[in-house]
């Protein structure tokens, strides 16, 4: 799995509730913070849920937004582990 | 406001009607229906009810998006002052509201002034907050220069709008207090507008989400209410009574926005 389809399947998603420009800009931002680049490590890929999962908080709250990156943990899962 | 199924959209229908209603009244005031069923009280009385359910459902609606967001969570102060902001106009519309069901009459100034007045520093209050929480969320709001041009671009536009509109409120007649207040009100709204601008760009990039249905309501409800207290002073200041209906139009609509988002929000938080 590369950053890029990590990103693409973070985004699909995150898109229902915040939106496609927000959820890839936001998830960009965090990558490019996290010094992410062409490959993510699990512990870059779990730093990167918590930030996002921080972001959701403020439109989900706690619960929902829990749910929401479980979605996506298991989107990044189906496509395989971190390389 | 908004429900799940196949009544979800009856609370829009009924907003939609109600503007219509008003907006009828000042384009054909003469016309069989206004002059004999619809007349000035019933509606000015009509106007004041409906003003007043969207005002409480709206401060309740935030107040519960408050209730559901946990402590530590930095939106929660926000739809707390969100919700503040509301009910302290709703206050405002309820010392007003016995002067226009009884006596079909809106005197200004009032105690009501005070209520309407100490809204807006709850509301910008609010509107900071929500930033605040987005930028220490990490979301991304645009760079610290991005922020000021946008900032400076609304305020530059706002006043090219409201200076000549203001003029003439300025060189009105009435007494201190009335003229202090028929141009606090556009003022305190050009403030107001400032800490929207920002929340548009954010709310633009969230279009297309249920954040983003939210954001929409909420900011064009409020845009719609700053536009609502400038057209008010206007008309006040030149003694244009015939186009209140107008006005009342838009702070139905208005205040139907704000509780249709802050409903959305709570929705959101349930689900």
């Amino acid at each position: 799995m590369t950053t890029s389809e990590a990103v693409d399947a973070i985004v699909k998603a995150m898109a229902p509730y915040i939106g496609d420009t927000m959820a890839r800009s936001a998830t960009e931002a965090h990558c490019q913070k996290l010094g992410i680049a062409a490959a993510m490590s699990a512990d870059q890929r779990e730093a990167l849920l918590g930030k996002l999962g921080g972001g959701l908080n403020i439109f989900l709250g706690r619960d929902k937004s829990a749910s929401v990156i479980a979605e996506v943990r298991n989107a990044l899962a189906a496509l395989g582990g971190p390389r | 406001m908004i429900g799940n199924g196949r009544w979800g959209a009856l609370p829009w229908v009924v907003l939609g009607l109600a503007v219509a209603v008003f907006a009828g009244w000042g384009a054909f005031p003469s016309s069989a229906l206004y002059a004999r069923l619809l007349t000035p009280p019933r509606l000015l009385a009509l106007a004041a009810v409906l003003k007043l359910v969207y005002l409480l459902a709206g401060s309740s609606f935030a107040f519960a998006c408050r209730d559901r967001l946990e402590a530590d969570n930095p939106a929660r102060p926000a739809w707390l002052l969100l919700s503040q902001g509301v009910l302290s106009t709703f206050a405002g519309q309820r010392c007003l509201a016995p002067f226009q069901l009884v006596h079909a009459q809106t005197p200004f100034p009032s105690v009501a002034d005070i209520y309407f007045v100490l809204a807006y520093p709850l509301l910008i209050a609010a509107f900071l907050v929500f930033l605040n929480a987005y930028r220490e969320a990490g979301l991304p709001i645009g760079s610290l220069t991005e922020r000021v041009g946008i900032v400076a671009g609304a305020g530059a536009a706002a006043a090219f709008v409201a200076l000549p509109i203001l003029s003439p409120v300025a060189a009105t007649g009435g007494t201190l207090l009335e003229r202090i207040l028929t141009i606090a009100y556009p003022v305190l709204d050009l403030v107001l507008l400032l800490p929207l601008a920002l929340l548009l760009r954010i709310a633009l990039r969230l279009r297309g989400s249920h954040a983003g249905d939210v954001w929409a309501l909420l900011l064009g409800g409020f845009v719609v209410l700053c536009m609502a207290d400038m057209f008010y002073a206007y008309f006040q200041s030149l003694g244009e009574a015939h186009l209140d209906p107008f006005v009342h139009a838009a702070y139905v609509l208005a205040y139907g926005l704000v509780a249709g988002g802050a409903h959305r929000q709570l929705r959101l938080l349930k689900s």
